[in-house]
């Protein structure tokens, strides 16, 4: 719509627009203070918006309140992230072909998360942390790839059999978690699966499969169908034009997509809580320190906060285009 | 893909039969319909339904009217401090539900700004009853979806005919009659989709409750299905109750749900 010329009016506007920020930030404020403070100041009855911030609580929580153990840290992540820029410097010209390289450097932000806990004396919210990463890539990569191909399909055929399934998934994705998960419960409990991480992924890619092939059918539609046909009039099968033609052209899709089942997976608490007793994500393990009203958790309960929001905010400010576009368009059909 | 989905259902409707502890887990007894049974006779099934239904009935309509507020004024300003706003409004809804849950429950602590600023105007203490425990759910469940509506509405308006705004505009249409003539109709397919998926989420909401109350439900009679489910399959390990109330909170939903699913058959058939 066109603005208005008012000036009242734009005042107005701003004005109200910056009391719904605060609305918005005051409790990421408020605990990003509290997370600062010490004990007797978080616990004081009138707020101190003046203190002396400490790093205390962070320290607790990761390193069992040894902070030497965070210069270790801080020196490990700042090699991982020198070698990583070195890498993508010189990447061209390497004489072995990028997933090479790229397989190098997963392997070694694999072996600098495993390795941290041998080295340091982690806290037991490291382990947690630890989890949280491989369950939510494990679900992300395992429902991506079965995504993709499913959306694909049923993006080109489009039989009676493709509409049912597309329906059923829409139904299914509207259903209670918990119809879910205590089937899966029992199951796992049968194959002597619960408490590990597999059974989770497994449930997670189950609850948020038929998001993703909704979301993911509705990118490939709007790929147009010659495509992939004229490349298979160039020789090329259905599955070498589906890699070599579709995929390449799908990345900025299967990112949106790969980004709203990160979010799923991370903030999952549910199902996690149910179908794991040790074998926590973030979560759930914050959820613990709200258990009781003791007052000494407050500050350490603050601190878990934001350890947990800091690694989601950095992806999605790398991403927030993919995200808007991915509300936009293809998330609000699922 | 459809065998991961529809064989947990299946279950469920089974398990629902059986009456299964933690301890006779791998050995169900079957007791036919009594669980359900159980579970329509439940007076706190019916209050948490209850609560439910009003939760959604009230959380629903003002997280959509907020949002479209939100997006008509944000549609005013100009684009570089858009960006901004954005990034702060989109703030409570990319965060882990059970984490925003906390930080918003810090606040209202015995050492908590607001229940400081409450202390400051009214000279008494913020009371913990039943009333206010529900508002405080409605108000966090406001908080943390308006965005969601507010980013899909926004989008919408950047996609508004503008020749029909001006043509309109030349008429001599005023603002309201603008936003009810051209804006509203346009958003009309979107409002249904907000709404479907709100009604759905709200319906399934666990997180936030269960931090916010602490397992004190009893007390604050502020159980929803989902957290009462939880509570009878977990905590009082009634396995198959759950199972059986999981159930008869499909068929609640589905009622919901499936003029929606036969519409969007009729779509897909139609698209073909």
């Amino acid at each position: 719509m066109e603005k208005t010329k008012n000036p009242i009016v734009k005042v107005a506007i701003h004005l109200f627009l910056i009391i719904f920020t605060i609305y918005s930030i005051l409790p990421f404020y408020w605990t990003t203070m509290q997370s600062f403070k010490t004990l007797k100041d978080a616990n004081s009855r009138t707020p101190k918006f003046i203190f002396t911030p400490t790093w205390e609580n962070y320290q607790e929580l990761w390193l069992n309140s040894v902070p030497e153990n965070g210069y270790m840290i801080m020196f490990f992540i700042l090699l991982a992230v020198v070698l990583l820029i070195c890498m993508a410097l010189f990447a061209e010209q390497f004489p072995w072909p990028n997933w090479v390289t790229a397989a190098f450097v997963l392997l070694g932000f694999a072996g600098l998360l495993w390795g941290i806990p041998e080295v340091v004396d982690t806290a037991e919210f490291y382990d947690y942390f630890v989890n949280t990463i491989i369950v939510t890539v494990g679900t992300v990569v395992v429902s991506i790839s079965i995504g993709c191909l499913a959306g694909y399909s049923l993006a080109r055929y489009s039989g009676y059999a493709a509409v049912v399934i597309l329906i059923a998934a829409l139904g299914f994705r509207a259903l209670p978690r918990l119809t879910f998960i205590l089937p899966y419960y029992q199951i796992g409990s049968a194959l002597n699966l619960l408490d590990t991480r597999f059974l989770v992924i497994l449930t997670l890619v189950a609850v948020n499969q038929p998001f993703t092939i909704w979301m993911l059918r509705s990118f490939f539609m709007d790929i147009p169908k010659e495509l992939e046909e004229s490349a298979m009039v160039d020789g090329a099968n259905r599955l070498t034009a589906f890699r070599k033609v579709i995929i390449p052209i799908m990345w900025p899709g299967i990112i949106s997509t790969a980004l709203f089942s990160l979010l799923l997976a991370y903030n999952e608490f549910l199902l996690v809580r149910i179908l794991t007793q040790t074998n926590w994500t973030l979560p759930v393990a914050i959820s613990r320190y709200t258990g009781g009203e003791d007052p000494r958790h407050l500050t350490l309960a603050a601190a878990a906060a934001v350890s947990a929001t800091i690694p989601i905010v950095i992806v999605i400010l790398f991403f927030q285009k993919n995200l808007v576009k991915g509300l936009a368009a293809g998330a609000v059909k699922g | 893909m459809t065998a991961l989905m529809v064989i947990p259902l299946i279950m469920a409707i089974w398990l629902g039969m059986n009456f299964i502890t933690f301890r006779n887990i791998n050995e169900p007894e079957f007791i036919g319909f009594q669980n359900y049974i159980d579970v329509l006779t439940d007076g706190r099934f019916w209050s948490a339904a209850r609560f439910t239904t009003i939760y959604t009935a009230i959380v629903v309509p003002a997280r959509m009217v907020l949002g479209l507020a939100v997006a008509l004024m944000l549609d005013q300003v100009s684009k570089a401090v858009r960006g901004v706003y954005l990034s702060f409004f989109l703030l409570p809804f990319i965060i882990v539900p059970v984490v925003g849950t906390l930080m918003f429950k810090q606040l209202f602590d015995a050492s908590g700004l607001i229940t400081w600023a409450y202390r400051m105007i009214f000279e008494s203490r913020l009371p913990y009853n039943e009333l206010t425990v529900k508002t405080l759910i409605m108000i966090h469940g406001v908080w943390y979806v308006t965005p969601f509506a507010l980013v899909t509405y926004f989008a919408g308006l950047q996609t508004l005919p503008s020749d029909l705004l001006e043509a309109a505009s030349i008429d001599g249409a005023n603002w309201w009659q603008k936003i009810w003539g051209i804006v509203l109709p346009h958003l009309r397919s979107l409002t249904i989709l907000i709404l479907l998926i709100s009604i759905m989420d709200s319906y399934r909401i666990f997180d936030s409750i269960f931090v916010l109350t602490n397992n004190l439900n009893p007390v604050f009679k502020a159980d929803t299905l989902m957290t009462y489910n939880f509570s009878t399959a977990i905590q009082f390990q009634r396995l198959g109750k759950g199972n059986a109330m999981a159930v008869l909170t499909v068929i609640g939903i589905m009622i919901v749900l499936i003029p929606n699913l036969i519409q969007s058959y009729r779509e897909q058939i139609e698209e073909r």
